[in-house]
Protein backbone atom coordinates (compact mmCIF):
# COMPACT_ATOMS: atom_id res chain seq x y z
CA UNK A 1 0.00 0.00 0.00
CA UNK A 2 1.48 3.53 -0.82
CA UNK A 3 1.34 6.30 1.64
CA UNK A 4 -1.34 8.56 2.14
CA UNK A 5 1.34 11.31 2.30
CA UNK A 6 4.46 11.62 0.84
CA UNK A 7 7.54 14.19 1.40
CA UNK A 8 9.94 14.32 -0.45
CA UNK A 9 13.23 16.37 -0.34
CA UNK A 10 11.30 19.17 1.26
CA UNK A 11 13.44 22.16 1.90
CA UNK A 12 12.32 25.24 3.81
CA UNK A 13 13.89 28.58 3.63
CA UNK A 14 13.60 31.69 5.77
CA UNK A 15 15.27 35.16 4.55
CA UNK A 16 15.53 36.68 7.98
CA UNK A 17 17.95 40.16 7.69
CA UNK A 18 19.65 39.33 4.56
CA UNK A 19 20.61 36.21 6.05
CA UNK A 20 19.30 32.76 5.37
CA UNK A 21 18.30 30.03 7.36
CA UNK A 22 16.92 26.90 6.45
CA UNK A 23 14.95 25.89 9.05
CA UNK A 24 14.38 22.30 7.13
CA UNK A 25 16.98 20.54 4.84
CA UNK A 26 16.04 17.56 2.80
CA UNK A 27 13.19 15.86 4.59
CA UNK A 28 11.84 12.92 3.44
CA UNK A 29 8.56 11.42 5.20
CA UNK A 30 5.89 9.39 4.20
CA UNK A 31 2.85 8.59 6.98
CA UNK A 32 0.31 5.56 5.83
CA UNK A 33 -3.74 5.84 6.19
CA UNK A 34 -4.88 6.10 9.63
CA UNK A 35 -1.64 6.06 11.41
CA UNK A 36 -1.86 9.04 14.37
CA UNK A 37 2.25 10.53 14.22
CA UNK A 38 3.04 12.47 16.84
CA UNK A 39 6.18 14.54 16.41
CA UNK A 40 8.15 15.90 19.04
CA UNK A 41 11.13 18.21 19.36
CA UNK A 42 12.90 21.64 20.59
CA UNK A 43 11.66 24.49 19.86
CA UNK A 44 12.74 26.08 16.63
CA UNK A 45 13.71 22.55 14.90
CA UNK A 46 11.29 22.90 11.84
CA UNK A 47 8.37 21.20 13.71
CA UNK A 48 5.43 23.47 12.87
CA UNK A 49 6.99 24.80 9.76
CA UNK A 50 6.67 20.93 8.59
CA UNK A 51 3.06 21.12 9.63
CA UNK A 52 2.66 24.68 7.29
CA UNK A 53 3.91 23.18 4.44
CA UNK A 54 1.97 19.98 4.25
CA UNK A 55 -1.11 22.44 5.05
CA UNK A 56 0.16 24.65 2.00
CA UNK A 57 0.65 27.76 3.93
CA UNK A 58 4.46 27.86 3.14
CA UNK A 59 6.43 28.01 -0.14
CA UNK A 60 8.74 25.45 -0.30
CA UNK A 61 10.74 23.49 -2.30
CA UNK A 62 10.87 19.38 -2.70
CA UNK A 63 7.66 17.30 -3.21
CA UNK A 64 4.44 16.85 -1.26
CA UNK A 65 2.27 14.57 -2.17
CA UNK A 66 -1.22 13.74 -0.79
CA UNK A 67 -2.70 10.37 -1.92
CA UNK A 68 -0.79 10.61 -4.78
CA UNK A 69 -1.29 14.19 -5.99
CA UNK A 70 0.96 17.11 -5.34
CA UNK A 71 -0.49 20.04 -3.17
CA UNK A 72 0.06 23.14 -4.44
CA UNK A 73 -1.43 25.38 -1.47
CA UNK A 74 -3.91 24.88 1.19
CA UNK A 75 -6.73 22.46 0.59
CA UNK A 76 -9.79 20.82 2.49
CA UNK A 77 -8.49 17.10 2.63
CA UNK A 78 -5.26 18.51 5.08
CA UNK A 79 -7.52 20.83 7.75
CA UNK A 80 -5.18 22.78 10.66
CA UNK A 81 -6.16 23.22 13.79
CA UNK A 82 -4.15 25.87 15.27
CA UNK A 83 -2.61 26.82 18.78
CA UNK A 84 -3.96 29.67 18.68
CA UNK A 85 -7.92 29.72 20.85
CA UNK A 86 -9.24 32.32 18.25
CA UNK A 87 -8.90 30.30 15.52
CA UNK A 88 -12.85 30.21 15.01
CA UNK A 89 -14.31 33.41 13.27
CA UNK A 90 -15.89 35.70 15.93
CA UNK A 91 -19.00 36.32 13.53
CA UNK A 92 -20.23 33.03 13.19
CA UNK A 93 -22.33 31.25 15.78
CA UNK A 94 -20.78 27.52 16.80
CA UNK A 95 -23.11 25.94 13.73
CA UNK A 96 -21.75 28.53 11.06
CA UNK A 97 -18.45 28.30 11.89
CA UNK A 98 -19.06 24.55 11.51
CA UNK A 99 -21.30 25.25 8.48
CA UNK A 100 -19.13 27.72 6.55
CA UNK A 101 -16.59 25.61 4.91
CA UNK A 102 -19.66 22.94 4.18
CA UNK A 103 -21.41 25.47 2.26
CA UNK A 104 -18.57 26.28 0.31
CA UNK A 105 -17.92 22.71 -0.61
CA UNK A 106 -21.64 23.14 -2.59
CA UNK A 107 -23.87 21.52 0.47
CA UNK A 108 -27.08 23.42 0.55
CA UNK A 109 -29.46 21.03 2.10
CA UNK A 110 -30.13 22.48 5.39
CA UNK A 111 -31.36 19.11 6.96
CA UNK A 112 -28.05 17.94 6.11
CA UNK A 113 -26.00 20.59 7.48
CA UNK A 114 -27.17 20.21 10.32
CA UNK A 115 -27.19 16.57 10.71
CA UNK A 116 -23.07 16.96 10.14
CA UNK A 117 -23.03 19.50 12.60
CA UNK A 118 -24.88 17.90 15.08
CA UNK A 119 -23.46 14.76 14.83
CA UNK A 120 -19.60 15.99 14.95
CA UNK A 121 -20.22 18.27 17.82
CA UNK A 122 -21.43 15.53 19.78
CA UNK A 123 -18.77 13.52 18.75
CA UNK A 124 -16.57 16.70 20.80
CA UNK A 125 -18.93 16.68 23.04
CA UNK A 126 -20.01 20.27 22.68
CA UNK A 127 -23.88 19.52 21.24
CA UNK A 128 -25.82 22.01 22.75
CA UNK A 129 -23.50 24.77 22.23
CA UNK A 130 -25.33 25.54 18.60
CA UNK A 131 -26.22 28.88 18.65
CA UNK A 132 -23.22 30.12 21.18
CA UNK A 133 -20.74 32.84 19.61
CA UNK A 134 -17.08 31.61 20.27
CA UNK A 135 -16.25 34.51 22.65
CA UNK A 136 -18.91 33.35 25.08
CA UNK A 137 -16.61 29.88 24.99
CA UNK A 138 -13.90 28.86 27.14
CA UNK A 139 -10.18 28.05 25.86
CA UNK A 140 -11.04 23.84 25.90
CA UNK A 141 -14.61 24.93 24.46
CA UNK A 142 -13.39 26.57 21.22
CA UNK A 143 -10.34 24.25 21.10
CA UNK A 144 -13.29 21.43 20.65
CA UNK A 145 -15.46 23.15 18.42
CA UNK A 146 -12.15 23.66 15.72
CA UNK A 147 -11.65 20.00 15.69
CA UNK A 148 -15.48 19.62 15.09
CA UNK A 149 -15.11 22.13 12.39
CA UNK A 150 -12.08 20.06 11.14
CA UNK A 151 -14.13 16.56 11.29
CA UNK A 152 -17.02 17.77 9.45
CA UNK A 153 -15.14 18.26 6.53
CA UNK A 154 -13.77 15.05 6.26
CA UNK A 155 -10.27 15.67 5.69
CA UNK A 156 -7.35 12.88 4.89
CA UNK A 157 -4.91 14.73 7.22
CA UNK A 158 -6.08 16.83 10.17
CA UNK A 159 -2.99 18.84 11.44
CA UNK A 160 -2.57 19.78 14.88
CA UNK A 161 -0.19 22.46 16.04
CA UNK A 162 0.55 21.92 19.79
CA UNK A 163 -3.76 22.31 19.97
CA UNK A 164 -3.96 21.81 23.71
CA UNK A 165 -0.38 23.38 25.01
CA UNK A 166 -2.21 26.59 26.54
CA UNK A 167 -5.20 24.74 28.17
CA UNK A 168 -4.56 23.76 31.85
CA UNK A 169 -3.84 20.03 32.94
CA UNK A 170 -7.33 18.66 33.35
CA UNK A 171 -8.82 20.31 30.56
CA UNK A 172 -5.50 18.85 28.35
CA UNK A 173 -5.96 15.84 29.69
CA UNK A 174 -9.93 15.09 28.65
CA UNK A 175 -9.07 16.55 24.98
CA UNK A 176 -6.37 14.03 24.62
CA UNK A 177 -8.71 11.06 25.76
CA UNK A 178 -10.96 12.29 23.26
CA UNK A 179 -9.19 13.07 20.72
CA UNK A 180 -8.08 9.54 20.80
CA UNK A 181 -11.23 8.10 21.25
CA UNK A 182 -12.45 10.38 17.95
CA UNK A 183 -9.15 8.91 16.10
CA UNK A 184 -9.98 5.50 16.83
CA UNK A 185 -13.72 5.90 15.54
CA UNK A 186 -12.89 8.23 12.36
CA UNK A 187 -11.06 6.90 9.43
CA UNK A 188 -8.59 9.87 9.41
CA UNK A 189 -4.89 10.71 9.66
CA UNK A 190 -3.76 12.66 12.03
CA UNK A 191 -0.68 14.57 12.64
CA UNK A 192 -0.07 16.20 15.75
CA UNK A 193 2.89 18.21 17.24
CA UNK A 194 3.46 18.72 20.98
CA UNK A 195 6.40 19.81 23.12
CA UNK A 196 4.85 17.42 25.46
CA UNK A 197 6.30 13.14 26.04
CA UNK A 198 3.68 11.90 28.10
CA UNK A 199 0.73 13.81 25.43
CA UNK A 200 2.30 12.02 22.41
CA UNK A 201 2.78 8.53 24.15
CA UNK A 202 -0.45 8.48 24.96
CA UNK A 203 -1.75 9.67 21.16
CA UNK A 204 0.29 8.16 18.53
CA UNK A 205 0.71 4.96 16.98
CA UNK A 206 3.64 6.56 15.49
CA UNK A 207 6.76 8.76 17.36
CA UNK A 208 8.82 11.39 15.59
CA UNK A 209 11.60 13.04 17.19
CA UNK A 210 12.85 16.29 15.38
CA UNK A 211 16.18 18.05 15.56
CA UNK A 212 17.20 21.47 14.34
CA UNK A 213 17.69 21.32 10.19
CA UNK A 214 14.53 19.36 10.21
CA UNK A 215 16.71 16.18 10.71
CA UNK A 216 14.79 13.42 11.90
CA UNK A 217 16.02 12.16 14.84
CA UNK A 218 13.88 9.14 15.72
CA UNK A 219 11.30 7.56 14.09
CA UNK A 220 9.24 4.62 15.68
CA UNK A 221 6.28 2.88 15.79
CA UNK A 222 5.05 3.18 19.35
CA UNK A 223 4.82 -0.21 21.31
CA UNK A 224 3.11 0.28 23.77
CA UNK A 225 -0.94 -1.09 23.84
CA UNK A 226 -3.98 1.45 24.28
CA UNK A 227 -5.14 2.78 26.06
CA UNK A 228 -2.16 4.30 27.83
CA UNK A 229 -0.88 5.00 31.07
CA UNK A 230 2.51 5.87 32.72
CA UNK A 231 2.31 2.09 34.22
CA UNK A 232 2.12 0.54 31.25
CA UNK A 233 4.49 -1.72 30.44
CA UNK A 234 7.29 -0.01 28.64
CA UNK A 235 6.44 3.59 29.18
CA UNK A 236 8.80 4.46 31.08
CA UNK A 237 11.81 2.99 28.74
CA UNK A 238 10.08 5.28 25.76
CA UNK A 239 9.44 8.10 28.43
CA UNK A 240 13.33 7.72 28.82
CA UNK A 241 14.83 7.37 25.31
CA UNK A 242 12.67 10.20 24.20
CA UNK A 243 13.51 12.41 26.67
CA UNK A 244 17.25 11.92 26.65
CA UNK A 245 17.09 12.33 22.82
CA UNK A 246 14.79 15.55 23.34
CA UNK A 247 17.03 17.01 25.71
CA UNK A 248 20.56 16.16 23.60
CA UNK A 249 18.98 18.04 20.73
CA UNK A 250 17.80 20.97 22.92
CA UNK A 251 21.76 21.00 24.54
CA UNK A 252 23.39 20.83 21.45
CA UNK A 253 20.87 23.29 20.18
CA UNK A 254 22.23 25.83 22.98
CA UNK A 255 26.34 25.08 22.98
CA UNK B 1 -21.70 47.65 41.39
CA UNK B 2 -25.15 47.04 40.05
CA UNK B 3 -25.61 46.45 36.56
CA UNK B 4 -26.46 49.64 33.85
CA UNK B 5 -29.92 49.04 32.32
CA UNK B 6 -30.67 50.77 29.20
CA UNK B 7 -33.32 53.10 30.98
CA UNK B 8 -30.95 54.37 33.59
CA UNK B 9 -28.49 55.38 30.40
CA UNK B 10 -31.72 56.84 28.98
CA UNK B 11 -32.47 58.43 32.48
CA UNK B 12 -28.89 59.93 33.07
CA UNK B 13 -29.10 61.93 29.41
CA UNK B 14 -32.37 63.29 29.95
CA UNK B 15 -31.52 64.58 33.43
CA UNK B 16 -28.62 66.00 31.15
CA UNK B 17 -30.67 67.59 28.83
CA UNK B 18 -33.11 68.91 30.99
CA UNK B 19 -30.01 70.43 33.06
CA UNK B 20 -28.90 72.49 29.92
CA UNK B 21 -32.18 73.66 28.83
CA UNK B 22 -32.99 75.09 32.38
CA UNK B 23 -29.74 76.80 32.13
CA UNK B 24 -30.83 78.20 29.13
CA UNK B 25 -33.80 79.69 30.23
CA UNK B 26 -32.90 81.20 33.40
CA UNK B 27 -29.95 82.73 31.13
CA UNK B 28 -33.01 84.09 28.49
CA UNK B 29 -35.01 85.40 31.56
CA UNK B 30 -32.45 87.08 33.51
CA UNK B 31 -31.55 89.36 30.40
CA UNK B 32 -27.68 88.73 30.90
CA UNK B 33 -27.32 90.29 27.58
CA UNK B 34 -29.50 93.18 27.99
CA UNK B 35 -31.52 94.48 24.84
CA UNK B 36 -29.24 92.03 22.70
CA UNK B 37 -30.54 88.95 24.88
CA UNK B 38 -33.63 88.11 22.93
CA UNK B 39 -31.66 88.06 19.92
CA UNK B 40 -28.48 85.80 21.84
CA UNK B 41 -31.11 83.53 24.18
CA UNK B 42 -34.34 83.44 22.91
CA UNK B 43 -36.72 81.55 25.21
CA UNK B 44 -36.99 78.19 25.00
CA UNK B 45 -40.96 79.06 24.03
CA UNK B 46 -40.00 81.01 21.50
CA UNK B 47 -37.77 78.38 19.60
CA UNK B 48 -39.90 76.07 19.80
CA UNK B 49 -42.48 78.41 18.45
CA UNK B 50 -39.97 78.93 15.66
CA UNK B 51 -39.29 74.91 15.26
CA UNK B 52 -42.77 74.44 14.10
CA UNK B 53 -42.93 77.59 12.12
CA UNK B 54 -39.77 76.51 10.09
CA UNK B 55 -42.03 73.36 8.92
CA UNK B 56 -45.42 74.83 8.86
CA UNK B 57 -45.04 78.43 7.17
CA UNK B 58 -41.23 77.96 6.07
CA UNK B 59 -39.03 80.67 4.50
CA UNK B 60 -41.01 82.45 1.64
CA UNK B 61 -43.41 80.53 1.41
CA UNK B 62 -41.27 76.99 1.33
CA UNK B 63 -41.44 74.58 4.02
CA UNK B 64 -38.14 73.59 6.37
CA UNK B 65 -39.50 69.91 4.59
CA UNK B 66 -38.27 70.97 1.56
CA UNK B 67 -35.26 72.27 2.01
CA UNK B 68 -34.41 68.95 4.35
CA UNK B 69 -35.98 66.83 1.79
CA UNK B 70 -33.11 68.37 -0.31
CA UNK B 71 -30.28 68.56 2.00
CA UNK B 72 -30.66 64.69 2.50
CA UNK B 73 -31.42 63.45 -1.06
CA UNK B 74 -27.49 64.99 -1.87
CA UNK B 75 -26.04 63.63 1.15
CA UNK B 76 -26.91 60.22 0.72
CA UNK B 77 -26.38 60.07 -3.37
CA UNK B 78 -22.95 61.15 -1.98
CA UNK B 79 -22.45 58.76 0.82
CA UNK B 80 -23.96 55.90 -0.75
CA UNK B 81 -21.57 57.07 -3.74
CA UNK B 82 -17.99 57.87 -1.48
CA UNK B 83 -18.54 54.70 0.41
CA UNK B 84 -18.99 52.88 -2.48
CA UNK B 85 -15.82 53.87 -4.10
CA UNK B 86 -14.17 53.77 -0.18
CA UNK B 87 -14.82 50.02 -0.38
CA UNK B 88 -13.61 49.74 -3.92
CA UNK B 89 -10.50 51.54 -4.10
CA UNK B 90 -9.61 49.83 -0.10
CA UNK B 91 -10.71 46.47 -1.41
CA UNK B 92 -8.34 47.20 -4.82
CA UNK B 93 -5.26 47.93 -2.06
CA UNK B 94 -5.55 44.76 -0.47
CA UNK B 95 -5.21 43.26 -4.28
CA UNK B 96 -2.25 45.36 -5.04
CA UNK B 97 0.54 46.51 -3.30
CA UNK B 98 1.35 49.08 -6.14
CA UNK B 99 -1.98 50.69 -5.90
CA UNK B 100 -2.01 50.82 -2.41
CA UNK B 101 0.90 52.42 -2.65
CA UNK B 102 -0.10 55.23 -4.60
CA UNK B 103 -3.90 55.52 -3.32
CA UNK B 104 -2.32 55.78 0.75
CA UNK B 105 -0.44 59.19 -0.46
CA UNK B 106 -3.93 60.34 -2.29
CA UNK B 107 -5.64 59.74 1.03
CA UNK B 108 -3.05 61.53 2.83
CA UNK B 109 -2.57 64.32 0.63
CA UNK B 110 -6.64 64.47 0.20
CA UNK B 111 -8.30 63.95 3.62
CA UNK B 112 -6.32 67.35 4.47
CA UNK B 113 -8.07 69.84 2.25
CA UNK B 114 -11.20 70.99 3.72
CA UNK B 115 -14.22 70.52 0.93
CA UNK B 116 -14.93 74.16 1.41
CA UNK B 117 -11.87 75.14 0.08
CA UNK B 118 -11.91 73.03 -2.78
CA UNK B 119 -15.79 74.66 -3.82
CA UNK B 120 -14.25 77.16 -5.93
CA UNK B 121 -12.27 75.39 -7.72
CA UNK B 122 -15.79 72.30 -8.46
CA UNK B 123 -18.05 75.20 -8.98
CA UNK B 124 -15.70 76.61 -12.21
CA UNK B 125 -15.34 73.05 -13.36
CA UNK B 126 -18.91 71.99 -12.65
CA UNK B 127 -20.75 75.22 -12.74
CA UNK B 128 -23.36 75.96 -9.57
CA UNK B 129 -25.08 72.60 -9.02
CA UNK B 130 -26.34 70.03 -6.91
CA UNK B 131 -23.66 67.88 -8.06
CA UNK B 132 -20.96 70.23 -6.58
CA UNK B 133 -22.51 69.22 -3.22
CA UNK B 134 -22.43 65.58 -4.21
CA UNK B 135 -18.73 65.94 -4.96
CA UNK B 136 -18.48 67.44 -1.69
CA UNK B 137 -20.22 65.10 0.26
CA UNK B 138 -17.98 62.38 -1.30
CA UNK B 139 -15.24 64.27 -1.01
CA UNK B 140 -15.70 63.95 3.31
CA UNK B 141 -16.96 60.17 2.96
CA UNK B 142 -14.24 58.93 0.95
CA UNK B 143 -11.10 59.84 2.70
CA UNK B 144 -11.76 58.33 6.10
CA UNK B 145 -13.31 55.84 5.69
CA UNK B 146 -10.91 54.53 3.12
CA UNK B 147 -8.29 55.25 6.09
CA UNK B 148 -10.44 53.04 8.54
CA UNK B 149 -10.69 50.62 5.86
CA UNK B 150 -7.03 49.70 4.91
CA UNK B 151 -6.52 50.22 8.74
CA UNK B 152 -9.40 47.49 9.45
CA UNK B 153 -7.88 45.14 6.30
CA UNK B 154 -4.48 45.33 7.69
CA UNK B 155 -5.14 44.26 11.36
CA UNK B 156 -7.72 41.21 10.01
CA UNK B 157 -5.28 38.64 12.51
CA UNK B 158 -3.84 36.19 10.15
CA UNK B 159 -5.04 33.20 11.56
CA UNK B 160 -8.49 34.29 9.97
CA UNK B 161 -7.14 34.75 6.67
CA UNK B 162 -5.11 30.97 7.05
CA UNK B 163 -7.80 29.14 8.34
CA UNK B 164 -10.02 30.80 5.86
CA UNK B 165 -7.50 29.75 3.17
CA UNK B 166 -7.50 25.94 4.55
CA UNK B 167 -11.52 26.07 4.48
CA UNK B 168 -11.06 26.86 0.69
CA UNK B 169 -11.79 30.44 0.35
CA UNK B 170 -9.29 33.43 -1.45
CA UNK B 171 -9.88 35.89 -3.77
CA UNK B 172 -13.95 37.83 -3.45
CA UNK B 173 -14.78 34.94 -1.07
CA UNK B 174 -12.66 35.81 1.66
CA UNK B 175 -12.55 39.32 1.34
CA UNK B 176 -16.29 39.53 1.77
CA UNK B 177 -16.05 36.82 4.41
CA UNK B 178 -13.05 37.14 6.52
CA UNK B 179 -12.06 40.47 5.74
CA UNK B 180 -15.48 42.53 6.07
CA UNK B 181 -16.79 40.72 8.83
CA UNK B 182 -12.88 40.74 10.78
CA UNK B 183 -12.81 44.56 10.08
CA UNK B 184 -15.95 45.37 11.18
CA UNK B 185 -15.02 47.93 14.01
CA UNK B 186 -12.93 49.93 11.28
CA UNK B 187 -16.08 49.77 9.25
CA UNK B 188 -18.58 51.19 11.19
CA UNK B 189 -15.78 53.94 12.91
CA UNK B 190 -15.48 54.98 9.52
CA UNK B 191 -19.03 55.32 8.70
CA UNK B 192 -19.28 56.86 11.53
CA UNK B 193 -16.90 59.21 11.03
CA UNK B 194 -17.62 59.95 7.66
CA UNK B 195 -21.13 60.49 8.14
CA UNK B 196 -20.69 63.45 10.28
CA UNK B 197 -18.03 65.01 7.72
CA UNK B 198 -20.55 64.66 5.27
CA UNK B 199 -23.37 66.23 7.55
CA UNK B 200 -20.90 69.15 8.22
CA UNK B 201 -19.22 69.26 4.58
CA UNK B 202 -22.84 69.46 3.55
CA UNK B 203 -24.38 72.59 5.46
CA UNK B 204 -20.68 74.56 5.34
CA UNK B 205 -21.30 74.67 1.26
CA UNK B 206 -25.02 75.27 1.70
CA UNK B 207 -24.48 78.43 3.41
CA UNK B 208 -21.67 79.56 1.33
CA UNK B 209 -23.00 78.17 -1.87
CA UNK B 210 -26.19 78.17 -1.52
CA UNK B 211 -27.80 76.63 -4.76
CA UNK B 212 -31.10 77.77 -5.88
CA UNK B 213 -32.14 74.72 -7.95
CA UNK B 214 -31.59 72.78 -4.60
CA UNK B 215 -31.71 74.47 -1.64
CA UNK B 216 -30.97 72.75 1.35
CA UNK B 217 -30.72 73.25 5.28
CA UNK B 218 -27.72 75.63 5.23
CA UNK B 219 -29.02 77.57 3.17
CA UNK B 220 -32.16 77.86 5.36
CA UNK B 221 -29.83 78.84 8.26
CA UNK B 222 -28.02 81.48 5.93
CA UNK B 223 -31.71 83.42 5.10
CA UNK B 224 -32.74 83.34 9.18
CA UNK B 225 -29.13 84.45 9.85
CA UNK B 226 -30.02 87.46 7.28
CA UNK B 227 -32.92 88.06 8.19
CA UNK B 228 -32.19 88.47 11.96
CA UNK B 229 -34.76 85.36 12.62
CA UNK B 230 -32.74 84.14 15.37
CA UNK B 231 -34.94 81.80 17.08
CA UNK B 232 -35.92 80.51 13.52
CA UNK B 233 -31.87 79.60 13.22
CA UNK B 234 -31.80 77.90 16.40
CA UNK B 235 -34.73 75.78 15.65
CA UNK B 236 -33.13 74.79 12.61
CA UNK B 237 -30.34 74.35 14.55
CA UNK B 238 -32.06 71.56 16.94
CA UNK B 239 -33.32 70.13 13.47
CA UNK B 240 -29.76 69.63 12.75
CA UNK B 241 -29.07 68.15 16.30
CA UNK B 242 -32.08 65.61 16.42
CA UNK B 243 -31.02 64.29 12.82
CA UNK B 244 -27.48 63.42 14.07
CA UNK B 245 -29.05 61.60 17.15
CA UNK B 246 -31.67 59.80 14.77
CA UNK B 247 -28.84 58.52 12.84
CA UNK B 248 -26.54 57.86 16.06
CA UNK B 249 -29.24 56.25 17.67
CA UNK B 250 -31.41 54.74 15.29
CA UNK B 251 -28.85 53.76 12.87
CA UNK B 252 -25.48 53.53 13.42
CA UNK B 253 -25.92 52.06 16.97
CA UNK B 254 -28.38 49.48 16.10
CA UNK B 255 -26.23 48.06 13.00
CA UNK B 256 -22.58 48.03 16.01
CA UNK B 257 -25.11 46.17 18.43
CA UNK B 258 -26.50 43.52 15.80
CA UNK B 259 -22.69 42.89 14.76
CA UNK B 260 -19.57 43.53 16.65
CA UNK B 261 -20.95 43.91 20.09
CA UNK B 262 -23.38 40.55 19.11
CA UNK B 263 -20.14 38.70 18.58
CA UNK B 264 -18.13 39.72 21.48
CA UNK B 265 -15.50 41.96 19.16
CA UNK B 266 -16.61 45.48 21.34
CA UNK B 267 -18.75 46.82 23.87
CA UNK B 268 -21.37 49.01 23.34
Amino acid sequence: MSALLKIEGLCKVYDDDSREHAVIDDLNLEVAQGEFLCILGPSGCGKTTLLRCIAGFEHCKGKILVDGREITGPGTDRIMVFQDFNQLFPWLTVEKNIQFALKRQGIRDRARLEAITSDVLKKVKMDGHERDYPYQLSGGMKQRVAIARALALKPAIILMDEPFAALDAITRNTLQQEVLAISQQENCTFIFITHNIQEGIVLGTRLMLMQPGGKIAIDTKNPIARPVSPSSPGYGPLWDRLYAALYDTQHANNT
Amino acid sequence: MTKKTPLKGIAEKLIFVAVILAAWEIVARAHVFGARSEIIFPRLETIARAFVKNFVMGYAGVSLWVYLFNSMKLLLEGMAIGILLAFLFSGLCMVSHGFHNVYSLVVAVADLLPGVALLPVVIIIFGVNPGVIVFLVVHSVIWPMSRNLIDGFKSVPKLYVEAGRNLGLSGAGMLFDVYFPAAMSYILSGLKVGWARAWRGLISAEMIFGIAAAPGIGMYINQMRTNMNNAEMYATLVVIIIIGLVVQYGILNPIEKHTVVKWGMRKL
